[in-house]
């Protein structure tokens, strides 16, 4: 089959939302066409961690560059396995109408929509990410500052709400989208709305995959997921974006470089030694001396460890499980990772309280992985679906690797 | 129920008195032993030896602070909230000639939310205030509120409980006002957890704090033993006995009271104990209350304790909140108490 | 050795309940107060024994102010019997008369003979001595008042003041108690609706109307056809009954 992706370093630029680019090897070139004669390696559907990925995204370092200035004297052989490694497969421009699936429902669009409000946010920054921004209408949902790089976009946009918003208010902005994170928030039991609301005045509803897929919602409470969340899902989120608004190159790369930066995260502790580190993700407590509320075996920090070939020790389908630390003692993890938080509304919220327990606690400060400080701090965002996991993965990562577990 | 001897029988007093002492050990030597992390039972012993009478033992530091630490000083206060929540709801159905009253019908467990949520959410007390002095303390404002509303009704039992209702209402009100206004989507479903009672948290200073105000408040009830005795006809029927009933009132409304906030700023609210215990201790040794409450807090105690083992082990690697086992094992308890003492017709 | 009231008054809710009432119990005698609904009888027989406080006036035991006694002595002198006392609690009799000693025990203090003594005298002298053990719920209504009486006995008191007592009872039960309590020999002040069974049993009545003591002294002398007439609102005509004793027939318009 063949591709053709027409590039140029400037218009990737813009449409990587300003970040710097990643691959330096497109400085020399204006357009590039490819023949690609099978999907590339990269588009794998499940992760395992018996060692490196296939592609790698080269990092704009010293030495590579020089490195890589040769590789482009010798680019027309180079080519076909450039592109297994950076080509996005299938970027193809959408055919109107779209019809997707999601959540259990079709979804139809006529064109690509340009009003989009935006309940979450994780599925924000996404947009933000692909260069959506301007077209974003509303936001609400948010759980933290917006993350640094979309400051300037975000600061142009409406925020309905900091919490959750009233169905009037997203469809007083007249969108032609409505994206969720949560389909607690628009879904069969949504408090925003359910699905039927939304489409009975013509406003199609997108949930992001990582709250349906492979989870049940139907009972009261952050839902119970029946298989581990994987970034597949939130690939998938993307993929289906990069569709909806005619944007599946932007898409594809954005997805591209996101798992990129997950192989060289598990790459980097490749070596055996750290297979099946027995490790904890504590979130928080309602009372920092208490019961803890650790991360359950099939959630999104649960697939951080997987990942990186780690083994959580909380063994319960449940989001965040209430546990208590003798449990955690009786399991003698090798790391804890604790979860860094603006929120302040259980006093153990407070990562520096959290890191004063495990060092006062008379159990907690005997713990081996306390003793060691192999402790590694996550930002929360790294515990909910979307871009801010991968952040979550390299800090896991170089935080392993610094304590010297796998070698 | 035979008629009392000439002369207190008291041999069969002391035996009675030790049965309980040594039921209450029992239960407190089983939490101590069981947990999640499989400790052998003289290692448990030994950390016990060495934490109690510095017997210095060689045990690994993490055991001996899990036995030690966490699961005797967390069976110990199981036993103080048991024992004083039954006291409470043995009193409060005396005073408010009603069956059905428990410890937080005064509005008590509405007003510690209230303050609880006001420290959360609102930040009141700057840093200062802790979660639980915050809700200590609306605990406390609450139990005015409704003194308040009952002396103004009028003052009689009804008025007091329907004072309470109406006090709880109010703080529960306002405690949903501050979390669907203030809070956010998070806050608002983490806040909830904090009422739900929970020993998770309990370590060796909790429990200075609570074992000497369940003692003393203990003390104040057995001395109105007999004045609660002659509330059974009202309070008519108990101020021509010679009891000062306002005063007795006052005394024991303000006891109960501090002894339930207490509880519920340092482990939540727990359902179902203060209901159910002192009818089963009226069911096992009769109304007289010299008996009933120190058979509340003894019975209460045990349950208390049994109920926390059950939290933890019923579901591997979880902690069910201690509510819900309450109400599991009380709810059955209490209809199968209300079907044995059916009257007869 | 009396109980007596001085001009005492009290009101509630803005209306003058009992007004200005003067009263005087004799040692060893029964006085019935009679009264229609809302004349302040209940209200009066509670300010005697301190059930609530006198807004203008003095009740006096002794001649000494009631309101300057102690509770606990004040209960070991006079005890009460209300109209209907009923309980949830599952006692049986012996615990309901031993309620009664409650003023003579401490706080710490335990049971002793002399209670023992007391509540056993007490049932004797109700007549329930054999019903020792019996739950009190199992008890027919005469049957429960005269437990009430028997703990009212246990208090040992001298002044016996009781609200009806007889009121929901049958005829029976109502003479048997009524001649119980003439057979005590303390001093007793009773609140009664039936003029007849007031007079077979009182010693003294006091009738009151409207919150005032309208007349007092022996039966004879105050249930007058005029008195009960303007108090009571219906015409009677008293006369010898068959016994010898003074009957109060009630005349009712003959049937059309």
């Amino acid at each position: 089959m063949k591709q053709t992706v027409h590039a140029t370093n400037s218009s990737i630029d813009r449409e990587i939302g300003g970040a710097r680019p990643r691959s330096v090897i497109f400085k020399n070139c204006n357009v590039i066409t490819y023949q690609v004669s099978e999907p590339p390696a990269s588009q794998r559907s499940r992760y395992d961690a018996s060692g490196p990925q296939g592609s790698m995204m080269p990092r704009p370092t010293g030495p590579l560059r020089r490195a890589l200035h040769a590789l482009t004297l010798a680019l027309p052989f180079a080519l076909p396995f450039l592109a297994a490694g950076i080509a996005p497969a299938q970027a193809e421009a959408t055919r109107y109408p779209l019809t997707i699936e999601n959540c259990g429902h079709r979804v139809t669009f006529d064109k690509a929509p340009s009003r989009i409000v935006s309940i979450g946010q994780t599925q924000t920054e996404v947009l933000y990410a692909l260069g959506l921004g301007d077209r974003v209408v509303g936001t609400a949902v948010w759980f933290s500052p917006v993350a640094k790089r979309f400051e300037a976009v975000n600061a142009g946009v409406k925020r309905l709400a900091d919490n959750d918003p009233s169905f009037e208010a997203v469809v007083g902005q007249e969108p032609d989208l409505v994206t969720a994170m949560f389909e607690w928030h628009v879904g069969p039991n949504g408090i925003v709305g359910k699905r039927e609301q939304f489409t009975r005045l013509k406003v199609p509803a997108y949930v992001s995959p990582s709250d349906c897929v492979g989870k049940d919602n139907s009972g009261a409470g952050d839902g119970v997921r029946t298989q581990m969340f994987s970034m597949e899902l939130v690939y998938r989120n993307i993929r289906e974006f990069g569709q909806i608004f005619d944007i599946s190159a932007r898409a594809e790369a954005l997805i591209a470089e996101l798992k990129a930066r997950e192989d060289k995260a598990v790459a980097s502790i490749a070596g055996g030694g750290a297979k099946d580190v027995p490790v904890v993700v504590w979130f928080s407590s309602k009372d920092v001396k208490g019961d803890a509320f650790l991360a359950g075996k099939n959630g999104v920090p649960a697939y951080i460890l997987a990942k990186l070939g780690a083994r959580n020790i909380i063994t319960t389908n449940e989001e965040w499980p209430l546990v208590g630390w003798e449990t955690v003692a009786a399991a003698n993890p090798a790391v804890i990772v604790v979860v860094k938080m603006d929120r302040r509304r259980f006093p153990a919220d407070d990562i520096d309280l959290k890191l004063n327990f495990l060092t006062s606690d008379a159990v907690a400060s005997r713990l081996d992985a306390v003793r060691a400080k192999r402790i590694v701090v996550m930002e929360v965002g790294a515990t909910r679906a979307g871009l801010d996991t991968i952040d979550g993965i390299e800090a896991l990562a170089s935080g392993i690797k610094s304590f010297g577990l796998s070698k | 129920m035979s008629h009392a001897p000439l002369e207190p029988n008291w041999p069969a007093r002391i035996a009675i008195a030790l049965v309980a002492l040594l039921a209450l050990v029992t239960a407190v030597a089983l939490a101590v032993t069981i947990g999640e992390m499989r400790i052998p039972l003289s290692i448990a012993f030994q950390a016990l030896g060495n934490g109690l009478f510095d017997l210095g033992y060689p045990v690994s530091a993490i055991q001996q602070g899990v036995i030690f630490d966490y699961r005797l000083s967390r069976a110990l206060m199981a036993a103080l909230c048991g024992g004083t929540l039954a006291l409470s709801g043995a009193i409060l159905q005396a005073l408010l000639r009603n069956p059905l009253a428990e410890p937080y019908v005064l509005g008590i467990s509405a007003g510690a939310s209230t303050g609880a949520v006001a420290v959360m959410i609102l930040g009141f007390g700057g840093a200062v205030l802790t979660i639980s002095g915050g809700a200590f303390i609306g605990a406390v404002v609450a139990l005015l509120v409704v003194a308040l509303l009952a002396t103004g009704a009028g003052g009689s039992s009804d008025r007091v409980i329907l004072a309470g209702v109406a006090g709880s209402q109010l703080f529960n009100a306002a405690t949903a006002t501050i979390v669907t206004t203030l809070a956010n989507a998070e806050q608002a479903r983490g806040v909830m957890f904090w009422l739900l009672g929970n020993f998770g948290g309990v370590r060796w200073p909790d429990v200075w704090v609570a074992a000497p105000v369940a003692l003393i408040c203990f003390g104040v009830c057995m001395l109105h033993a007999k004045v609660l005795d002659a509330f059974a006809f009202g309070a008519d029927a108990a101020a021509s006995l010679g009891v000062a009933v306002t005063r007795v009132r006052i005394v024991l409304f303000a006891t109960t009271a501090v002894m339930t906030a207490t509880m519920v700023s340092i482990v939540g609210t727990v359902g179902f104990v203060g209901l159910v215990i002192p009818h089963a201790a009226r069911f096992l040794v009769g109304p007289a209350h010299a008996r009933l409450l120190p058979a509340c807090l003894v019975i209460g105690a045990i349950f208390m304790i049994l109920a926390d083992i059950l939290s933890r082990i019923l579901v591997p690697q979880q902690i069910l909140p201690i509510g819900v086992v309450t109400a599991l094992f009380g709810a059955p308890a209490f209809a199968l108490i209300l079907y044995r003492a059916r009257r007869p017709s | 050795m009396t109980l007596a009231a001085h001009d005492v008054r009290w009101s509630a809710e803005r209306r003058m309940i009992v007004d200005g009432v003067t009263l005087r119990a004799e040692p060893g005698r029964v006085l019935g107060l009679i009264g229609p609904n809302g004349s302040g009888k209940s209200s009066l027989l509670r300010l005697l024994c301190r059930l609530r406080k006198v807004e203008s006036g003095v009740v006096t035991l002794d001649d000494r102010d009631l309101a300057a006694m102690t509770r606990r002595d004040l209960a070991k002198r006079l005890a009460f019997v209300e109209q209907q006392a009923s309980t949830e609690v599952q006692l049986c009799v012996c615990d309901v008369v031993k309620l009664g000693r409650t003023p003579h025990r401490g706080a710490l203090a335990s049971w002793t003979a002399a209670d023992e003594a007391a509540v056993e005298a007490a049932l004797e002298r109700v007549d329930m001595s054999e019903r020792h053990d019996q739950l009190w719920h199992t008890l027919s209504g005469g049957e429960r008042q005269r437990v009430h009486i028997a703990r009212a006995l246990a208090q040992e008191p001298r002044e016996l003041i009781l609200d009806e007592p007889t009121n929901h009872l049958d005829i029976q039960h109502q003479l048997s108690i009524l001649a119980l309590i003439r057979r005590l020999g303390v001093t007793c002040i009773l609140a009664l609706h039936d003029l007849n069974l007031a007079s077979l049993f009182c010693d003294e009545i006091a009738v009151m109307h409207e919150g005032k003591v309208v007349a007092s002294g022996a039966p004879p002398e105050v249930l007058t056809e005029g008195l009960i007439a303007h108090v009571f609102g219906v015409a009677v005509s008293i006369r010898a009954g068959a016994s010898g004793r003074r009957h109060i027939e009630y005349l009712i318009d003959p049937p059309e």
